[in-house]
């Protein structure tokens, strides 16, 4: 009979298809005495080498398949294996007259106890680890196969508790058309993996190992996180429409890859992305985007121990630049502080990091590390299309000493001979109240805006993003700051300088006509989400977005905005 | 016999990767290392023993090194926890 569950949706599309449960075996440890010790240690050492040059292996298919961190988790396993303390366990217990398969178990045991003794959630994360070596050493001890991914029947679902690093290397489109785990979130393994692969997963379903049988036919719903078990007649034909329906529109996008981005009456428009790192520019060319409208330099600073140098730093805006020939870039100096640390700046603890020490004000106080961040930016602007941004500026105070030290620089690298952009535009970040109501003034000495919703959003209506229990007071649909947007727009329009928009809200569906009719020059978004802003733009022509924005500016709520924008 | 105080600085604390990598510097030589964490000694050349530490951000460690080239050991294992780890 049909049932339905509900979970996370971690990976969108719709899947149709049979179920196959990835339950490990209950594995029946041998009891045998043992009769020579050292040949058992021997035997377990032997099986210990092919256990790591097998782990090694999948790591190695693991980068490939959905990058570095998660092949760091199988990394780690090596190092558990090679534990003295599980070495030297193994060897006692075997002395002590235990097979291996034993003494493995005995010593795994152990410090499953002890990590979950600890009661820290960090350490007791790690038993998932200590578990899978246990197993998968054990079936390795007991001549036990693995079950290939590789080969499985078409239309399969795959369900699991969860799926770890080690049981999904292989694990292809071709066959697997979802994936459903009863654990797990957005950010677990199995979603990174689904979404990497690009198949359906709907994860943290409650029951689920108990209720799906295996050729058990199910629906998945990746996007709202629905899943039927033995789906009638009526819902399968609803959800291969459904499905149809999701294919054909993102076929459709294609259509959109390599034209200009404008509306229908003609009025074109800059269509860039944002991104994070390098992989990141790939992906953004990949995509169709236009050029870069926010290029986070914080990935540079992050994971390592020290600064990085000028020349690294120069090494990456200059690829990026390459791979963007003449298309802009505009490369955002460093936003650190808030909720982005970095430990080796040994920067304080503060009580309110989002008001504190970060961004701008980090810079202007520490030079160094800004000059040399902007020697390099300068030095990769003789290669590309380089503007730079400077981030949460709240006074022309701020902005005039910024750009004296840009001049500095300027004077410091002609000195020198070395080639840079002479007129690299500047550009102010408008995320605050504060830069909102006074962007009249900025306007008049920068080169250009760039708006970024997200902050925008939290200051202006004073709503931590990230606090579960007010986020539904975090809206770019408040009156405030839709208003704030217009205001920021207009006064840039006034002075001539060209506006972007590289928060979230840019790629917004509801809110691109009105950003339309407030005259918006550059979009930037999600490489994954250029070819539907391009789609969205083109639906709409000047004379029906400015009537929109005319009725928005006539309401006085949220709520009776949001429906307004819904019915378009 | 050397010993050290110093305090871990990474965000996540002594975790999978920051102990393995420990581990893995410190096996190198031939010295006994211990992490002494709140009177508690762990085997600095065990992952096992590192993480079972929960060796926090903030948490003060005294690396202690006894045996050949303990200062080495010392100098390395110290200069790696006040690295951060890369983190």
């Amino acid at each position: 009979m049909i049932s339905m569950k509900k979970g996370i949706g971690a990976s969108e599309g719709i899947g149709i298809g049979y179920i196959l449960k990835l339950e490990e075996p209950i594995l029946n440890i041998p009891n045998s005495p043992v009769e020579n010790a050292h040949d058992e240690f021997i035997r377990f050492q032997n099986i210990v080498n092919i256990f790591i040059e097998k782990t090694l292996a999948m790591a190695n298919i693991l980068k490939m398949q959905t990058g570095e961190k998660e092949a760091e988790i199988l990394e780690g396993h090596v190092a558990i294996i090679q534990d003295p303390s599980i070495i030297d366990g193994v060897k006692e217990k075997i002395e002590e007259g235990l097979c291996a398969e034993q003494a493995l178990s005995n010593v795994c045991q152990t410090f499953i106890d002890i990590f979950s003794a600890t009661k820290d959630p960090l350490t007791m994360e790690r038993i998932t680890d200590i578990e899978d070596v246990k197993t998968r050493m054990l079936k390795l001890l007991m001549g036990i196969e693995e079950v290939s991914l590789a080969a499985l029947p078409q239309n399969t679902i795959l369900v699991a508790k969860d799926f770890t690093p080690s049981m999904t290397v292989g694990l292809s489109k071709k066959h697997v058309i979802g994936i459903l785990t009863e654990l797990g979130g957005y950010t677990s393994h199995s979603a990174i993996l689904a979404r990497s692969l690009g198949i359906p997963a709907v994860l943290n379903i409650k029951d689920l190992l108990q209720e799906t049988k295996n050729g058990q036919e199910a629906i998945l719903d990746g996007e709202s996180g629905i899943v039927f078990l033995s789906p009638d007649a009526a819902t399968k034909a609803q959800y291969q429409q459904e499905q149809q329906t999701f294919l054909e529109n993102k076929k459709s996008l294609q259509t959109y890859k390599g034209k200009p981005t404008c509306t229908k009456d003609g009025v074109t428009v800059d269509l860039l992305c944002n991104i994070g790192s390098l992989k990141d520019a790939k992906d953004a060319l990949d995509c169709d985007g236009e050029g870069i409208g926010l290029f986070r330099t914080e990935f540079l600073f992050m994971e390592r121990n020290s600064l990085p140098t000028e020349e690294e730093q120069f090494e990456a805006y200059k690829e990026v630049a390459k791979i963007f020939g003449n298309k802009p870039i505009t490369i955002r100096t460093l936003d650190i502080g808030g909720d982005k640390e970095i430990p080796y700046l040994n920067l304080e603890k503060e009580e309110n990091p989002f008001l504190g020490y970060r961004a701008i004000r980090i810079c202007l106080s520490q030079t160094d590390l800004f000059r040399t961040q902007l020697r390099s930016i300068l030095r990769a602007s003789a290669y590309g299309n380089i503007q730079i941004l400077l981030p949460f500026i709240t006074s022309l105070e701020e902005l005039r000493a910024a750009k004296e030290i840009i001049e500095e620089t300027k004077r410091e690298l002609s000195e020198k001979n070395i080639p840079f952009k002479k007129d690299i535009p500047i550009g102010v970040m408008i995320e605050t109240p504060a830069a909102t109501l006074i962007s009249h003034l900025f306007a008049k000495e920068s080169d250009f805006f760039s708006i970024g919703t997200n902050d925008l959003i939290q200051y202006t209506i004073a709503v931590d993003r990230g606090n579960t229990q007010i986020s539904n007071l975090y809206t770019p649909y408040h009156p405030a700051v839709l208003r704030a947007i217009s205001h920021i727009i207009t006064c840039a329009k006034k002075e001539g300088i060209p506006v972007c928009m590289c928060g979230e809200a840019a790629a917004d569906p509801q809110l691109i006509p009105l950003l339309l009719s407030y005259g918006l020059d550059k979009f930037s978004v999600g490489p994954n989400s250029v070819l539907n802003t391009r789609k969205i733009i083109a639906k709409w022509d000047k004379k029906n977005a400015d009537s929109l924005a005319t009725q928005v500016s006539a309401l006085t709520t949220t709520d009776e905005i949001k429906k307004l924008l819904t019915l378009h | 016999m050397v010993s050290k105080k110093t305090t871990i600085i990474n965000q996540q604390g002594l975790h999978m990767r920051p102990a393995s990598e420990f581990a893995k510097v410190v096996t190198k030589y031939d010295c006994n290392v211990i992490l002494r964490i709140n009177d508690r000694d762990f085997n600095g050349k065990s992952v096992m023993n590192i993480i079972s530490s929960c060796a926090k951000y903030g948490t003060e460690v005294e690396i202690i090194c006894d045996g050949p080239k303990e200062e080495e050991a010392l100098k390395e294992a110290v200069a790696l926890i006040e690295s951060g780890f890369g983190e």
